[in-house]
């Protein structure tokens, strides 16, 4: 799966990037721009739970604990110590991290996947459940308002770079840069010894602990790596719309939306969850007219890709090309 | 005092309701290691059935909850053999299943907010008068929950311990192969056991609708219930999943008393994660 | 009366079976012999339908048994002992043994198979209600024989029945398929000992690699250099 970067990919990335630094340049309209941004958060949420799901082969399903959870650090250390948001987003990112480490460590004694499952799943309720009812500090499900916006700043030859609603390509930015420093920090990982240890215990732990790898350590600092990654999606969400609620920033609805991302992208693949990512928050808008049916579709496509189309999108063209070896007549 | 012991007897009848949850639940991961995260949808819809029944088209009662429990029977034959009958031969089975029942939940939770909209709907008690006993006040309608609580999980004992079909499942469930080579189609029984689950949660819900209301929301909360105690009782195992129910209802009612009702839940997950880190096999299990 | 031929099977992409061929006459014995990863267990296996065949034709008195699921073997008369016994350990003995007959639903008939398979074995009636999971591991290799002839089959696959047993149970289970052919069912059992193999069957195929390097009754091929060869690799 990881094969050493050809050139050929070298120039694929770099042009996808240089496609998303000009994309401004074109997309002028506030709403589309909107929709872009959404789904680079999600595009980072996906990632980090494909990190620990596809490649780690965790299966959680409580990652929106660590998203809420960096939602909610940002916006209250935001308001309560009056801290930039510049700063607040990376010290949430450390609190979800903490948060991933604190209900890592019991998972990972845990071989039997449906009991992952149901823990991942009951510590983000209890997440969410939690923030609902302190409502002293939270305000509850009325809603946290009140977070500060990032501040703006003036670049030489660019001028003011500023964040508030009706300018949004600098929110569009700043989470492009985001997500291509969490991008950065999973392709690393996936390519250094803890992610070929976390790939090898994927497809056998037997056989990667004869190899002498510290399995729990390696996975650990995997589910801790991409609690950070989707605190930093929270934090900057919580930023960027500037009102939270319980449902909204920890309500099972999101990791639902993120599993059929990462499904409908390519579990387990670099580019899959991005793609879906998009594909699916454009799909869901373009389908707002017939917005009582989003969460129906989404359950659908989640069903459907596990069933048809096991390997997401993002590989749908290799299934083509590949001739299985062995389809040979009988 | 005697409040407390009404909020313990309360606790009890809660709890066997939680028993019937967790041990369809219990049944299906027991026979084909499947976490079924849509079992929640089919205690929902028996709600739905069962309130158009009685309140929209006037049937009794005790005609209609029997009619609501074979139709999600059938509907839970039919979802099985469609979706995971389909996933189960797959290398890949155990998250396949987990996520596609985790789509089918939220399909079916949006295509019962479509159909039936987002009210919440309420359901008459069956029975209407109070029992006194020894000096505490019960509702019969608590009562009639906790004899047909009573009387499911006889059945269930029964058909588990002594009919052709229990044994099947009980064999298959220990060893699919052996099952197999005596002549066990695996394949239907795992259908059939998925139906029961189904029609498991469908009296529970029949059970439940007067006291909670109808609505299309309302499996999230009993699937999570459930999973507590199937957790508690060891994962799998029905009659753990009978004694974590009453259990984990006790729990709630004391907690409860001694928090404020809002943290329920937080009790309840608390207690499964406590479990889980110290005996990951349940409180009754043997570890494996 | 089983007949298999050019059976080809991968476990994922790799092959584990080349081209075996081989056939059972009724009431014969006949041994698959082999050393450890020749795939003695999975030719049975395959004729079984656990594990898939790719290539290949396999029939049991003119039926295509690649065409039948695993649990629908018994109807035509195949039954099988899996390697490990297998019983289901948290069921009774009694259970156990009346499961074997599960696509017999004449509750006369069932009964007398149980007469038959405890006058066979009578550890049977004796440990009735004792959970089989707590025998000793001869009891059980009995009890999984028991089930397996619950369904009357004719012809009775046995998969390593002698695995893990104490010198003195082979020797019992040795006499039970004896008296197992003397019921006039046929015999395919696996095994890794030669001398002990044709003690009790007819002809035997041995296995080397996943093909079939020799096959003949047990004198022929006692004499012969490639048993030696296979087994000490000389």
């Amino acid at each position: 799966m990881f094969k050493p970067l050809t050139l050929q990919s070298y120039l694929g990335v770099l042009a996808l990037v240089a496609v998303a630094l000009l994309l401004p340049l074109f997309v002028t309209d506030s709403y589309v721009l909107h929709l872009l941004i959404l789904s680079i958060i999600f595009a980072m949420f996906a990632s980090a739970w494909n990190l620990v799901t596809g490649f780690a082969g965790l299966k959680t399903f409580g990652h929106h604990a660590f998203f809420g959870i960096g939602a909610y650090a940002s916006a209250l250390i935001g308001i309560n110590l009056g801290l930039s948001p510049w700063l607040t987003i990376w010290i949430a990112a450390l609190i979800a991290a903490l948060a991933g480490l604190f209900i890592g460590t019991p998972i990972l004694r845990i071989r039997s996947m449906p009991h992952v499952a149901i823990v991942t799943l009951a510590f983000a309720e209890i997440v969410r459940i939690t923030i609902s009812n302190l409502k002293g500090i939270t305000r509850g499900e009325l809603g946290l308002w009140g977070i500060p916006a990032f501040e703006g700043f003036s670049l030489p030859l660019v001028g003011e770079v500023v964040f508030n609603q009706s300018v949004k390509v600098w929110y569009y930015y700043l989470a492009l840069f985001l997500l291509l420093i969490s991008m950065g920090l999973v392709a690393l990982m996936m390519r250094s010894k803890v992610g070929l240890a976390v790939v090898a215990m994927r497809d056998g732990e037997d056989a990667a602990e004869s190899l002498g790898i510290n399995l729990a350590r390696y996975k650990l600092l995997v589910f801790g790596v991409s609690a950070f990654l989707v605190g930093l999606a929270g934090g900057f969400y919580a930023h960027y719309v500037g009102i939270l609620t319980p449902m909204a920033a920890v309500g099972p609805d999101l990791i639902i939306l993120v599993i059929a991302m990462v499904l409908v992208g390519g579990l387990g693949t670099l580019s899959g969850p991005i793609v879906g990512a998009f594909v699916l928050t454009f799909l869901g808008e373009s389908l707002r007219v017939l917005d009582d049916y989003r969460l129906l579709i989404y359950g659908g496509l989640i069903i459907l890709s596990i069933m048809f189309m096991p390997r997401g999108l993002a590989t749908i063209g290799t299934l083509f090309r590949r001739r299985p070896a062995d389809v040979r007549a009988d | 005092m005697s409040i407390f012991i009404e909020q313990i007897i309360n606790g009890i009848i809660i709890g066997s309701m939680y028993a019937l949850i967790g041990s369809g639940i219990a049944l299906i991961y027991g026979t084909m290691r499947v976490l079924n995260l849509a079992h929640g949808e089919f205690y929902m819809l028996g709600g739905y059935i069962v309130f158009f029944l009685v309140v929209t088209y006037a049937v009794p009662a005790y005609l209609a909850i029997p009619i609501a429990i074979l139709a999600i029977f059938l509907l839970g034959l039919l979802v099985q053999r469609l979706t995971i009958a389909y996933l189960l031969p797959r290398e890949e089975w155990a998250f396949a299943t987990i996520a596609a029942t985790l789509g089918l939940s939220i399909f079916l939770q949006n295509l019962a907010l479509l159909l039936f909209g987002e009210q919440f709907q309420s359901i008459p008690y069956y029975l209407s008068g109070v029992v006194e006993i020894a000096g505490l006040r019960l509702p019969q309608q608590r009562l009639l929950m906790l004899v047909v609580a009573i009387v499911t999980i006889a059945i269930m004992t029964f058909v588990l311990a002594k009919t052709r079909f229990g044994w099947a499942l009980r064999a298959t469930s220990q060893d699919k192969d052996a099952a197999a080579v005596v002549g066990i189609p695996a394949a239907r029984i795992y259908t059939l056991t998925f139906g029961i689950a189904a029609a498991l949660g469908c009296v529970a819900a029949a059970m439940l609708a007067p006291i909670y209301a109808v609505n299309p929301w309302m499996g999230l909360p009993v699937l999570f219930k459930g999973f507590v105690v199937v957790i508690l009782g060891g994962l799998g195992s029905f009659p753990g999943a009978i004694v974590g129910g009453i259990l984990l209802g006790i729990v709630e009612a004391v907690g409860v008393q001694v928090t404020s009702s809002e943290w329920r839940d937080v009790i309840a997950f608390g207690l499964m994660i406590l479990v889980i880190w110290v005996r990951p096999w349940g409180l009754f299990g043997k570890p494996q | 009366m089983l007949e298999v031929e050019g059976l080809d099977v991968f476990y994922g992409d790799f092959q584990v079976l080349w081209g075996v061929s081989l056939t059972v006459g009724a009431g014969e014995v006949v041994a698959i012999l082999g050393p450890n990863g020749s795939g003695k267990s999975t030719v049975l296996k395959a004729i079984m339908g656990l594990t898939p065949a790719k290539r290949g034709r396999i029939t049991f008195e003119g039926n295509d048994l690649r065409r039948v699921p695993t649990h629908g073997m018994v109807d035509l008369g195949i039954s099988m002992v899996l390697e490990r016994r297998r019983l289901f350990g948290a069921m009774s003995v009694q259970e156990n043994v009346l499961l074997g007959a599960y696509r017999c639903r004449d509750a006369a008939e069932i009964r007398r198979r149980r007469e038959w398979v405890e006058s066979l074995f009578p550890i049977i009636g004796e440990r009735r209600n004792q959970e089989a999971g707590r025998l000793s591991g001869g009891e059980q290799q009995m009890v999984a024989i028991a089930r397996s002839l619950m369904s009357k089959p004719r012809l009775l696959l046995m998969d390593e029945p002698f695995l893990g047993l104490a010198p003195r149970i082979v020797q019992q289970i040795g006499e039970i398929i004896r008296k197992v052919h003397g019921e006039g069912i046929s015999v395919v059992f696996n095994e890794q000992n030669v001398q002990l193999s044709f003690g009790l069957s007819d002809r035997g195929y041995l296995l080397e690699g996943g093909r079939v390097v020799l096959s003949g009754t047990g004198e022929d091929m006692l004499s012969s250099d490639v048993v030696r060869r296979v087994y000490l690799g000389g």
